[in-house]
């Protein structure tokens, strides 16, 4: 039976159900990939909700099922309880992290779109030729590896001789004694090390975003836009009242990516600045992983970091859909 | 249907989550064909004098192959931790000796077993401060390879002494002259900046190596009364702390806002002629030679910073241990300590490494400074040092709780009571946490 032919209605039966043999074909067809989300993805989830309970370490040989109980033994909510209210470094370095990775996201998610939507706007109108070239060059950051990125923006951000720092110098202004390593540094109570690496994370990420916008513009029927026009509307108003409107999904989309994406940033923090200066750049991820790999492999506490940050970016993307969500189509 | 359907998942789901443990007995005799697989950290100077050795053993029983597999740093500390709790492990590995204990106690590795090497020849063969790290609960666990030392020496470059008139190479007689040169040879540019720092000594590993010194150089105690948790705000904790702050706030030496662990790396900044005393270990050396082949520079001995005598204490270093899984315990140990404890083999290793002997007579042997004549240096003082002891998570405590403490005081946001202070507090709060 030809595959295409195999799900035609007239094939189901009576009732719209499918037949034994189709559902045979469904599931053997399935198996596979759910196999593979099954182990690679559905039981890390599961095991990490587990471990969260448990005072687990791999250090030590736990006596129950996959080592835990025993040496590593199930403790409830006090994971949790700790991260919340107990002084230990970990802890008050976790708060910090939760802090600082709202902030670097609430700075990353405005700047982002008050870039790439404009940028968007204006790539669109310009000859399709340079169009693809500027698209081209735009997006060139987000497909680099993040690691010649973090290189290049060591050598930006320089203390000293660095290119910012002569450029500061340059035009008679004083640059500061270290763009990321000063904790002193702190500007509307952000420090200046987070800046920094919300410009390098902005810079790199930002064209992801703008080819979501420029794909998104080009699908806004043009009738409307003259529709507009015909009306009266002048350029502003075309931009403000029928293509802003219009791209209210894609803006939710772009948002939510965004958002997921800025508080699971890791390569840059670990690179540029390891958390410092001061725990000032110490983000949910990084605490997450030094808390696993790097001191005493605490996957149980890691594990309900993790857990924490799984709900945040659930709570944060349900919250969005619902404000921006819309109820028409065109 | 259905149920079958879910039934092979949750089958294959186990499946996979018990794999990799092993089930075969170990091997009965030595004349079958073995293969022993080593685990090490991807140094190509560890690497080239590891393979030779596995060569001369391979030689000498054409039954053993052994699989070197080696990882960046990272990856080989996520390997072992994931791998040596699920039984899948290699045979023999060259793990830091911060480490062993910690998977010792935690029944992952194998001791040493008593026809092979007993603690007390050990005593006698090697170091205490290295011999530390591959010990546990007084019981030996594997053979250190190397003496791991951030103490005690320093990098001086010839060009800046002689720019600012200095002697060369440096004779220093006690703290307070090295201050007095390394004062000499501080720029700032025009904008007050630091370009040169006169001494760099703020990077995380030697302000966690010269706290601690610093303390017992005094008479000090960094353990208290239970040995388990710390005595980090007594008063020669204190005066460490303030002889740190004074060096870079009222000498001047370094600013350590731009010289420190993540900015102006101390080995890459003394390479690059950005400070003139490079305070770090003597294992740079060698990376220093490979990584910049025009580097002219030379390791001297520092003095006692605090006191008159040197009194340290060291991490331990590289050593060869066994995974408790090894299907062939008899062979493993039989290289380990081929790798470890034949005296040739040693020599052979600490000479093409460049690192520090563990083993008494290869460091007491002309040969071995003929071939790394930098390590005289640090040679004589060996015999001052001891193992760190149990510091309940070392990473933890050096990189999260005493570094970027001492730095904030450092870089003058926190008095020498206040660091001392807090670093007691997390310290203790952190040995309580793991109880």
């Amino acid at each position: 039976m030809a595959f295409n032919t195999l799900f035609k209605k007239d094939s189901l039966n009576e009732g719209g159900k499918l037949t034994e043999r189709q559902r045979r074909f469904a599931y053997t067809s399935l198996a596979p990939i759910l196999l593979y989300m099954g182990v690679f993805t559905l039981f890390p989830i599961v095991w990490a909700v587990l471990m969260s309970f448990f005072d687990y370490t791999p250090i030590r040989e736990g006596s129950g099922f996959l080592g835990l109980g025993g040496a590593n033994p199930f403790i409830a909510i006090d994971n949790y309880i700790e991260l919340f209210t107990e002084n230990t470094k970990p802890a008050e370095v976790f708060r910090l992290a939760l802090k600082n990775t709202f902030i670097f996201t609430a700075l990353v998610l405005p700047l982002n779109l008050i870039i790439t939507l404009p940028l968007a706007v204006l790539l669109e109108s310009i000859g399709e030729r340079f169009k693809t070239l500027f698209r081209a060059i735009y997006f060139l950051p987000t497909i680099s590896s993040s690691v010649a990125l973090v290189i290049i923006w060591s050598y930006v951000y320089a203390p000293g001789w660095g290119l910012l720092s002569l450029m500061f110098k340059a035009v008679g202004l004083v640059p500061p004694k270290s763009w990321l390593q000063d904790p002193s540094q702190v500007y509307f109570g952000i420090p200046l090390a987070m800046i920094c690496v919300v410009i390098a994370h902005v810079w790199q990420d930002f064209g992801y975003n703008l080819v979501i916008f420029v794909a998104a513009l080009q699908s806004i029927p043009k009738t409307l836009r003259e529709a507009a026009r015909v009306d009266g509307a002048n350029t502003w108003q075309e931009f403000w009242l029928v293509v802003v409107p219009l791209l209210s999904r894609t803006v939710l989309l772009t948002s939510v990516l965004t958002v997921i994406s800025s508080l699971q940033v890791f390569v840059i923090f670990q690179l540029l600045t390891r958390g410092g200066p001061q725990n000032q750049t110490q983000t949910l991820l990084l605490s997450i992983y030094e808390n696993a790999f790097r001191f005493a492999n605490n996957l149980g506490l890691s594990s309900a970091m993790s857990m924490v940050l799984f709900i945040i970016i659930l709570t944060l993307t349900v919250i969005q859909f619902r404000i921006l969500r819309t109820e028409w189509e065109y | 249907m259905r149920k079958m359907f879910f039934v092979l998942v949750l089958a294959s789901l186990l499946l996979a989550a018990c794999g990799g443990v092993a089930t075969e007995a170990p091997a009965a005799t030595t004349d079958e064909k073995v293969e022993i697989r080593v685990w090490g950290h991807q140094a190509p100077a560890f690497n080239e004098a590891n393979q030779k050795m596995f060569n001369d053993f391979m030689a000498a029983n054409p039954n053993v192959t052994i699989k070197y597999e080696t990882f960046p740093w990272d990856v080989f500390i996520q390997t072992i931790q994931t791998s040596l709790p699920a039984g899948n492990t290699a045979d023999v590995i060259l793990i830091p000796g911060g480490y062993t204990c910690r998977y010792a106690s935690g029944g992952q590795l194998l001791e040493v077993p008593a026809d092979v090497m007993t603690l007390d020849a050990a005593k006698e063969m090697f170091f205490d401060a290295p011999l530390g790290g591959q010990t546990c609960d007084g019981k030996l666990y594997g053979f250190p390879a190397e003496y791991n030392l951030e103490y005690g020496g320093a990098y001086v470059n010839p060009a800046l002494f002689e720019a600012a008139g200095i002697a060369y190479p440096p004779a220093w007689d006690n703290w307070d002259a090295v201050v007095a040169d390394a004062k000499k040879m501080t720029v700032l540019g025009s904008d007050g900046v630091m370009t040169t720092a006169g001494m760099h000594y703020t990077n995380s590993d030697q302000l966690f190596t010269y706290f601690l010194a610093g303390i017992l150089e005094q008479g000090g105690n960094y353990f208290a009364e239970d040995g388990k948790h710390f005595n980090f705000n007594s008063p020669e904790a204190v005066a460490t702390i303030q002889k740190l702050i004074d060096m870079a706030q009222t000498d001047g030496v370094v600013d350590p806002i731009i010289f420190n662990a993540e900015s102006e790396w101390v080995g890459d900044s003394f390479a690059q002629g950005h400070n003139a005393i490079g305070v770090l270990g003597s294992w740079y050396a060698g990376d220093a030679k490979i990584g910049y082949p025009d580097l002219v520079f030379d390791y001297v001995s520092l003095p006692p910073m605090m006191g008159t005598e040197h009194k340290f204490v060291s991490v331990g270093g590289w050593g060869y241990v066994v995974g408790k899984s090894t299907q062939h315990p008899d062979i493993a140990w039989q290289l380990a300590a081929f790798l470890g404890a034949n005296e040739a083999n040693v020599m052979y290793f600490n000479t093409t490494s460049a690192t520090i002997p563990a083993m008494k007579s290869v460091a007491a042997d002309a040969k071995y400074v003929e071939a790394v004549p930098f390590a005289s240096a640090v040679l004589p003082i060996l015999d001052a040092g001891a193992y760190q002891g149990n510091l309940t998570d070392p990473d933890q405590l050096a990189y999260e709780i005493i570094y970027p403490t001492i730095l904030d005081a450092v870089q003058g946001n926190q008095t020498a009571e206040e660091a001392a202070n807090s670093i007691h507090e997390a310290a203790n709060a952190m040995v309580d946490s793991a109880q």
